[in-house]
């Protein structure tokens, strides 16, 4: 066999010389993408016409509503601050541009580096390109592209019915416009390709990196964001959006425009694109304009570069030291909490509680599962944490309307993200379970104790954050005990029922084939559960919050009600008329999905 | 063809191949044995570029594994035990796909496509997306996938998992066929007996060591007092080593 050794190598030589040429490389990608595109769509136009007709409704009327917000926004800055081109209109334009844009950045930054990773190191799809001759450089490049469209599709979103709406107000000149594309899509790729270029290093670096040190340096940095944003935000001896207030936030605010930021280089970009030139010769907004939009091109292109060379250089090893970890172990101390929760769950049958706890220990250790709930309620419980802006104004009949409006909007934008992950991780869970239905069949259990150890494990966790948070927010708004307990139970009515439909349309709609749970909830049933689970919320929020709204204004205000229906005497009614409807919901949108969902999974066959 | 030398890999402490040193020459058949995590994937992973060896070093021809994996993978066809498919892309587009990555040309991919698609008899299903196919129906599409280059060496994971008795023939045929070119088939099984039928030599490996590397014949004189199968010889073998399975009784 040794003899054919010479011809052979020669033939390798030849076969690695004919691998395709980067740009043909490009090409076979760019092909491969349009052609996934394209069979999506299709799929998307045949199978699920009803959720791409309501995802390109509701995101229509989401981008109408923005506009008409922004334009409602603008026209007031154009009538009382200043006419644009003017010193203080440019000045506070720059407050509320650099600080929307450095917001968004930050974000971006985190979800891009997010979703690459996903993209890029526990793939399918990425170990088996990895097999095949792919340049390391165009793997990344090709996953990056994915996190770009997927990070940034929402700041579009977002940021184009706004300017769109400062261009109208203001009656930008036509350049304004055409420069508006080649702005967003530059700016929202710097902050992508640091996400990117975060995301490469960290996973290259982090088999090294000691998990300690890494615990440390996250908690370092939790609490420097959490003590900036708490001394930019203190401003409480001052008048409540008076003018001293202004002045002050004004400045605290200066480090977000800082000329070394993306998003200030943008803020100037549109600001100057959007005046008119002052009839001076030398006065070119257009140029002004351009010469930022050339610094945001000109970054994001060297940005791109540097995404290219890290990949390169840092993937392949970073893929090779990540998928050498050696496989977790289930810790001691976290068995300690399985006996707890089975102690705790005392007047559950033994199976359920068996069930609750196994759906627990999947939760804690599926890390997509237990960081996007930290992230979120993380995030909900900074903001509630620092949401005490109008506690010393209480006596003001204004004041008082924003806190109460305020919390009850807190208590629905809690329930609102427990929808999400309702949606998320509930709905999917018997869809996922029918893979492994034959193990829970052939167990001596009823199904219906399967079902029922879902609902009350949903229901019982999603109640035991959501209720702490919502107790944060009503604290730090020192509203009365009375709406405290409120909230409280608003929010219990809002667990079971978000838990009960989950659980119940999971039962009903089953889609045994998929195996991704983000499929699953992308499906019909999970939008059907988002667009139910989204109406719940807010009709029991408005039930509850319109009655107690005006309860508590007739009592603390005395304000006299012009209309009959809106007497003091009859707001308690009103309360409890509220309160009734909502439980009387929450019982329906419970127990009609459940006992739908035990009739077809009783009768289930896999 | 293949060389393996001194090659070692851990998992933290846990040591999954342990010293590896083997060459398959070209036009060889060479079937790795072993119980489940006894290290046949991470050797195969460590191959074709998934992995990297803490110690040693992989050539395939003249190529360094880690250091040119790019050139090393045209030299490779490779079946993943779970096999990758686009769900929305048919067999056809998904095989164009990977001729295209190893840099045919339109004629010869087009051929290629077809000849591979006649070899697995994929025409009923070649233009229907994937996400409809059963696993057999994927892993042959995998193996059409694998031998669109027409690759010198061909590694083969577990290859035999979810394809029909006609495919299980289908795939025994063609690997003979394929050594018997001048080929090389690396296949790391736990089907005993087609490894026995089609395999000029096999490799045993426990808890990362390559214990056993030679033909089946003798393997029969390391291994007295069985019936001669290579079953019997490895479970035999196996029984050495750690003492004997518990029985039903």
């Amino acid at each position: 066999m040794s003899d054919v050794a010479l011809p052979l190598a020669e033939t390798h030589e030849r076969l690695a010389r004919d691998l395709p040429s980067h740009e043909r490389e490009g090409q076979i990608f760019w092909r491969l993408r349009t052609r996934l595109c394209a069979a999506h769509l299709r799929s998307l136009m045949a199978e699920a016409r009803l959720r791409t007709s309501l995802v390109i409704g509701l995101s229509l009327f989401f981008w109408f509503g923005l506009f008409a917000l922004f334009y409602g926004g603008f026209e007031f800055v154009v009538q009382h601050v200043d006419m644009p081109g003017a010193p203080y209109h440019a000045k506070t334009m720059h407050f509320v541009f650099s600080l929307f844009f450095l917001s968004l950045q930050v974000m971006l930054v985190f979800s891009s580096a997010i979703i690459l990773y996903s993209g890029l190191y526990p793939s399918g799809e990425t170990a088996y390109l990895l097999t095949l001759p792919t340049r390391d450089e165009r793997l990344v490049d090709y996953r990056f592209q994915e996190a770009l469209f997927f990070s940034s599709w929402g700041f579009f979103l977002l940021a184009s019915p706004m300017l769109m709406a400062y261009g109208f107000v203001v009656a930008a000149p036509w350049y304004y416009f055409a420069y508006l594309p080649v702005l967003l899509a530059s700016f929202a790729y710097i902050p992508c390709a640091v996400g990117a270029i975060l995301c490469l290093v960290l996973i290259d670096r982090l088999p090294r990196l000691r998990r300690v040190v890494l615990g440390l340096a996250a908690l370092a940095v939790i609490a420097i964001a959490y003590r900036s944003i708490w001394r930019t935000l203190d401003v409480s001896n001052l008048e409540a959006l008076g003018r001293t207030w202004f002045t002050e936030t004004y400045r605290k605010f200066r480090f977000m425009r800082d000329e070394w930021l993306p998003s200030i280089w943008l803020s100037h970009a549109l600001i100057d694109a959007a005046r008119r030139s002052n009839n001076n010769p030398k006065d070119l907004p257009w140029f002004e304009s351009g010469k930022y939009m050339v610094v945001l091109v000109s970054n994001a292109l060297f940005l791109r570069i540097v995404v290219g060379a890290l990949g390169k250089r840092l993937f392949r090893s970073s893929y090779w030291g990540l998928h050498a970890r050696p496989a977790r172990q289930p810790k001691r101390a976290w068995g300690k909490l399985d006996s707890f929760v089975m102690k705790l769950l005392w007047m559950f049958p033994r199976s359920t509680r068996v069930l609750i706890v196994k759906d627990l220990r999947q939760f804690r250790r599926d890390p997509v599962q237990w960081s996007q709930f930290l992230i979120f309620f993380g995030l909900l419980l900074l903001y509630f944490a620092n949401v005490d802006r109008f506690r010393q104004h209480r006596d003001n009949p204004d004041v008082l309307t924003w806190v109460n409006i305020v919390s009850f909007l807190n208590l629905a934008v809690v329930g609102l993200i427990l929808s999400t992950f309702t949606t998320r991780f509930i709905y999917p869970l018997i869809s996922l379970e029918g893979r492994r239905f034959w193990i829970l069949s052939r167990l001596p259990i009823k199904r219906d104790t399967i079902l029922w150890g879902k609902f009350f494990f949903a229901a019982g966790g999603s109640w035991l954050s959501c209720s702490v948070l919502v107790a944060v927010s009503d604290l730090m708004l020192d509203v009365a005990w009375s709406v405290v307990a409120l909230h409280q139970f608003v929010c219990l009515l809002l667990c079971i029922g978000l838990a009960g439909m989950a659980v119940g349309l999971g039962a009903i709609m089953p889609d045994f084939r998929e195996q991704s749970p983000s499929k699953i909830a992308a499906g019909f049933g999970g939008t059907l559960n988002l667009v139910l689970s989204a109406l719940y919320i807010l009709l029991v929020v408005l039930m509850t919050a319109l009655p107690c709204h005006f309860y508590l204004l007739a009592r603390k205000a005395e304000a006299a009600t012009p209309t009959t229906l809106i007497q003091p005497r009859l707001l308690n009614f009103w309360m409890l008329l509220g309160l009734a409807g909502s439980t009387v919901l929450a019982v329906i949108v419970t127990v009609v999905p459940l006992r739908r969902g035990l009739r077809a999974f009783r009768r289930l066959e896999v | 063809m293949l060389r393996f030398e001194h090659v070692s890999r851990t998992y933290g402490s846990r040591l999954a191949v342990d010293d590896l040193d083997l060459e398959i020459k070209a036009g060889e058949l060479f079937a790795l044995l072993g119980h489940n995590g006894a290290g046949k994937t991470t050797t195969i992973k460590m191959l074709v570029g998934l992995l990297r060896p803490n110690r040693g070093s992989i050539t395939v021809g003249a190529y360094d594994a880690v250091a040119s994996p790019r050139e090393v993978s045209r030299l490779i066809g490779y079946v993943p035990d779970q096999p990758f498919l686009y769900d929305k892309l048919s067999a056809r587009e998904f095989l164009h796909f990977v001729a295209d990555m190893y840099g045919l040309s339109a004629t010869v991919s087009g051929e290629a496509v077809a000849r591979e698609i006649e070899r697995f008899r994929l025409t009923e299903f070649a233009d229907r997306l994937a996400e409809s196919y059963s696993h057999g129906m994927r892993q042959r599409t995998v193996f059409a996938a694998a031998m669109i280059h027409d690759p010198p060496v061909l590694v083969v994971d577990e290859p035999m998992v979810g394809l029909d008795p006609q495919s299980i023939k289908l795939v025994k045929d063609l690997m003979q066929q394929y050594v018997r070119s001048g080929r090389t088939v690396l296949m790391s099984t736990h089907t005993l007996g087609v490894a026995e039928q089609i395999a000029d030599r096999v490799g045993v490996m426990k808890n990362g060591k390559l214990i056993f590397n030679g033909p089946v014949s003798e393997l029969s004189e390391a291994v007295k007092g069985t019936d001669g199968s290579l079953e019997a010889m490895y479970l035999a073998m196996m029984e050495q080593l750690e003492g004997p399975e518990p029985t039903a009784e």
